[in-house]
């Protein structure tokens, strides 16, 4: 790897004011779900845990995690740009070699992703903290707990940009390919949750093995609930996140081998 | 300058996309010190032939080579050999100071490179503004500055005169003049015989995807029946009309 390489992707990411709004887009979304899952969930109906349960921590804190959509929509337009403009061009003539650009594009952009989890992480602990003083209830998990949980969003979302960037490489078409990640990871995890017997392969989707990571089961719990179901088990948080990267590394291959083999026209 | 000539051949190169044989054993070579017009009409191979020269597209057969070296294999490929491909390969939301500043670090190349090519292209004034706005014009400048910035001993320009308006065009002529005089091998493509006929030295002529003709200007019309003559007859299927008909057409 070459670091020389990381630096002009990051350098590239800053270049736009892209970054600015989808950070801030992460932000006030993260922000929002907490505070409206912490305020609301006394009133609601079927109750929610509140978030002086630990239950209910933790369902506020997974919640965010299904927002790992932003980063991995950058991911997503961070790769495809390269070939919408046709940037990729100067970057393969300065580097014939090709495979340092885009393992040099995977780290930064896993760096980024983890810098998007930090925004939210952060919006998020504040989000509680708010919540709690307003409700002026104790929050149900202490300070180390919620870091562990806020360590694993980070983590997720990390994982979500590399498969963003690897989706990016596979489709290169930009609309097509923020089609593909959507469908992805929101409809087709949600529809084959509440497929009987498919629904056994949704510990292994993106979207289970991050509820394994986040222990987040309110997603499985209701769509459970809702169709009469019996739903799959998830993962233990070990193998939620080995799943996790198991998808980050099939998105690096993606990401290094195609755009490496096919022609730049 | 002293410059070590670098030359740029092909031989037999063949590329399919698919069903379609965008060039077909092409061979020709541009030297060092003058300037190769790459002509042809649109479609006939030129874009995909360069684009073989550079590594970007991998040939079905035959090579490209620069120095004897496929592109991939050059030590320092921005030093060796500058390219301007298609009239934007930038982000519109940067500017062009930002390209080549990127481009520069990616090549490894030290940034004081791009303020002399910004300079050597005319380009200063309008560097810090988003090439969104920036005229066709101004993007073959911009094109022009990144194949500059290594100094390479090679310019491999695709259609560098592609809406430049005439004062550009003269502009360009005087520019590439300069290069080639400095010892640099310049390959320039057009579709357009007349937009290159008084900047260049030798042609290579080629029609769907083949080589029809390779020579200096003088060689290529002997008879002096004029060149764009000899150009249509090059590139159509059908024997050139008689000429007094061809006058006579014109006369109308
Ligand atoms: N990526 C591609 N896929 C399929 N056909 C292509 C592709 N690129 C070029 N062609 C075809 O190859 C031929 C040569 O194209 P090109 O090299 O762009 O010609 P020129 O630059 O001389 O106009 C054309 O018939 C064109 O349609
Ligand atoms: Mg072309």
């Amino acid at each position: 790897m070459t670091p020389r390489l990381v630096v002009v992707e990051i350098e590239k990411f800053f270049s736009t004011r892209a970054w600015f709004w989808t950070a801030l887009l992460l932000a006030v979304v993260a922000a929002g779900a907490v505070a409206v899952m912490g305020l609301a969930a006394p009133y609601s109906d079927p109750p929610l845990p509140g978030i002086d349960t630990d239950q209910g921590v933790r369902a506020a804190v997974g919640v965010t995690a299904l927002l790992a959509a932003v980063p991995a929509l950058v991911g997503v337009v961070g790769m495809t740009s390269e070939y919408q403009h046709q940037t990729i061009t100067p970057a393969f003539l300065a580097v014939p070699r090709r495979s340092p650009v885009v393992v040099a594009k995977v780290v930064a952009y896993a760096v980024i992703g983890a810098g998007y989890g930090v925004v939210a992480a952060a919006m998020v602990a504040a989000s509680l903290a708010g919540s709690a003083l307003v409700l002026d209830v104790p929050l149900g998990a202490g300070a180390p707990e919620i870091a562990g949980m806020l360590l694993r969003v980070v983590m997720a979302m990390t994982v979500y940009t590399m498969i963003g960037v690897g989706v990016g490489a596979l489709v290169r078409h930009q609309l097509t390919a923020i089609a593909v990640l959507g469908g992805a990871l929101y409809f087709l995890d949600q529809v084959l949750l509440v497929v009987p017997g498919v629904n056994t392969v949704y510990p292994y989707l993106p979207g289970g093995a991050t509820a394994a990571l986040t222990n987040f089961t309110l997603l499985a719990e209701q769509a459970g609930s809702e169709t009469g179901l019996a739903m799959p088990d998830l993962l233990s948080p070990g193998a939620g996140a080995a799943v996790l990267a198991g998808y980050a590394l099939a998105a690096v291959a993606v990401a290094v081998v195609l755009p490496v083999r096919r022609d730049v026209v | 300058m002293e410059r070590t000539g670098v030359t740029i051949r092909v031989e037999g190169l063949t590329k399919h996309f698919g069903k379609v044989a965008a060039v077909q054993d092409l061979s020709f070579t541009a030297g060092p010190g003058v300037i190769t017009g790459f002509l042809g009409p649109n479609g006939s191979g030129k874009t995909t032939t360069l684009r073989c020269l550079l590594g970007l597209v991998r040939p079905t057969g035959g090579e490209a080579v620069i120095g004897g070296r496929p592109y991939a294999r050059l030590a320092d490929p921005l030093r060796t050999a500058g390219a301007s491909l298609e009239a934007s390969n930038f982000h519109p939301a940067r500017s062009g100071r930002a390209h080549l500043r990127i481009q520069c670090r990616t090549a490894g190349i030290p940034q004081s490179r791009v303020d002399d090519v910004l300079e050597l292209t005319g380009l200063t004034d309008a560097a810090n503004r988003a090439t969104r706005g920036y005229s066709l014009g101004m993007r073959q400048r911009l094109n022009l500055a990144t194949a500059l910035l290594g100094d390479p001993s090679v310019l491999v320009l695709d259609e560098p005169s592609n809406g430049l308006d005439p004062a550009g065009i003269a502009w360009l002529r005087g520019f590439l003049r300069r290069l080639a005089d400095e010892g640099r091998t310049v390959l320039v493509s057009s579709h357009i015989l007349s937009e290159v006929q008084q900047t260049v030295d030798r042609v290579v002529v080629v029609y769907r995807g083949r080589g029809v003709a390779e020579g200096t200007l003088g060689e290529l019309d002997p008879e002096g029946e004029g060149l764009e003559r000899v150009f249509l007859r090059l590139t159509s299927d059908t024997p050139a009309e008689p000429a007094a008909r061809t006058s006579g057409r014109e006369d109308r």
